[in-house]
């Protein structure tokens, strides 16, 4: 593998530093979170 | 048992094809894609309009996710062979990840709607989270550069014919209603506000993933890990483990036409995703949401719904039908600009440096052509896919009970012949432009 190919810790690290990633995150959460409240 | 796909990697598409009359083609294509799409999904309808109410919608979510989770799997496997997939893998990992949570997102969302519907009804409630597209707009010029440079008119097209289809939608909704009588009315208002937001939100990782260059066909065999697995966990959290096991024993009558619509939705879904990869979010997903019109065709020529209403009830599916495909055409009419479509390439360079995503691969998918020299074969899996598919439908099919429904069987072979047919020329144009890609 060459250094310009994607590891896995860097992969995940570009996730994490994502700001693009924690906005459906947070929208999944919230979804979680409501979908309890109406059970 | 390897055998060589009818596929030749190299020459499909010329290497230098970033002409504006290439974009042109990729932005009709989209569009075309994204009616196919409204089309698709709205057939998904039918074969669920034959299954018993009595069903738990839960469980009726679960049983149409393991028909999709079957087509997501068996589909890119008969088009381009599951090799494909390995390739996209190899040179895109992250969009593993992305692919997951946008499947998490949709499984979350489509049980909302249940509970949506049960408090406000269908009227009030297809129309607040069919709202989604509005918000995939504002994620699309927000985040992805859409839009940029796109000029008042093209702007006045896309976010008029938006609006628009969603008065359409409205007014659609409102006459389709069955008038269920209205609860816990806040709850419900949340519940379809919040499946909006979810599935306007999970547009975000759909684009993501192709502007970094991935095949539709790759990302949707994830998506559907993260949907069957949130599905099977709510079900269970839900109905209980031996309730549920139970119900789905009773069910096996109708367990094939519930598979059954969820591959015509995967159909109508591989559609929006391709529209979605050459029209972007902003465009593709309201041309999509056409999909009401044609589960209202349905509904009122083949299942003789909305039978005897009064004259004001076919005026509102009159004015809600012609407000929707005006938006629609609104919408078809405003195609990117080259100067906008170098805006996405912007983002989508700026995808593939915080990825380490190599350029030419990321530039290859956007203009859907091939990258590098990958000979690839179906494998000993495609084939159990394709064959363990078909045999597992086939073995519905003989066991499932054709229920006593008045149908008008030639509404319902005219709107199946258009079905065929737009998958016959979307796909072949797609093909012929493509390659799949």
């Amino acid at each position: 593998m060459s250094d310009s190919q994607p590891t896995k810790h860097n992969v995940f690290f570009a996730i994490a530093t994502d700001l693009h990633f924690w906005i459906p995150l947070a929208v999944l959460l919230g979804g979680l979170v409501l979908l309890d409240r109406l059970r | 048992m390897n055998t060589p796909v009818k596929e030749v990697q190299t020459a499909a598409v010329p290497a230098t094809s970033s002409s504006p009359n290439r974009l042109r083609s990729l932005q009709s294509l989209g569009i075309f894609c994204g009616f196919a799409a409204g089309a698709w999904l709205g057939g998904a309808e039918a074969p669920i309009k034959l299954v018993n109410p009595d069903i738990s919608p839960i469980t009726v979510s679960l049983i149409m996710v393991c028909g999709v989770f079957l087509a997501r799997w068996s589909v890119p496997a008969f088009v381009r062979g599951t090799s494909h997939v390995r390739n996209d893998v190899r040179q895109a990992p992250h969009l593993v990840v992305w692919a997951i949570l946008a499947g998490c997102m949709w499984a979350v969302a489509n049980t909302l709607t249940v509970y949506a519907i049960r408090n406000v009804g269908l009227s009030i409630a297809f129309p607040l989270w069919n709202s989604n597209s509005l918000l995939g707009i504002l994620w699309g010029v927000l985040l992805f550069k859409e839009l940029h440079y796109a000029g008042w008119k093209r702007w006045l097209g896309v976010l008029g014919g938006a609006i628009c289809m969603f008065a359409g939608a409205t007014l659609l909704a409102i006459a389709s209603s069955q008038q269920a009588a209205p609860g816990k009315a806040t709850l419900g208002v949340l519940a379809a506000l919040g499946a909006g937001i979810l599935w306007g939100t999970m547009y975000i990782p759909y684009r993501k993933a192709y502007l970094t260059g991935m095949n539709p066909l790759s990302f949707v065999t994830f998506f559907t890990i993260g949907e069957l697995a949130t599905m099977t966990i709510l079900a269970l959290g839900y109905r209980g483990r031996i309730p549920l096991w139970h119900e789905l024993i009773s069910a096996r009558d109708v367990l094939f036409w519930l598979m059954l619509g969820g591959f015509v939705w995967v159909i109508g879904d591989l559609f929006q995703q391709y529209a979605t990869k050459y029209v972007g979010i902003s465009r593709g997903i309201p041309l999509s949401n056409t999909n009401q019109l044609w589960g209202l065709m349905w509904g009122i020529l083949v299942f003789n719904e909305l039978h005897g209403a009064h004259g004001s009830v076919y005026a509102q599916v009159a004015g809600g039908s012609f407000l929707m495909a005006l938006g629609a055409v609104a919408i078809a009419l405003s195609s990117a600009t080259d100067r906008e479509h170098s805006s996405w390439q912007d983002a989508a360079e700026r995808e593939g440096k915080r990825y380490r995503i190599e350029s030419e691969y990321v530039s290859a998918g956007l203009e859907g052509r091939a990258y590098g020299n990958y000979e690839t074969r179906r494998t000993l899996l495609d084939w159990f896919l394709i064959i363990g598919t078909t045999g597992l439908f086939v073995a519905l099919a003989v066991v499932a009970r054709f229920p006593h429904v008045s149908l008008n069987l030639s509404w319902a072979v005219a709107l199946t012949a258009a079905l065929l047919a737009l998958l016959g020329t979307c796909g072949l144009v797609l093909w012929r432009t493509t390659r799949f890609r």
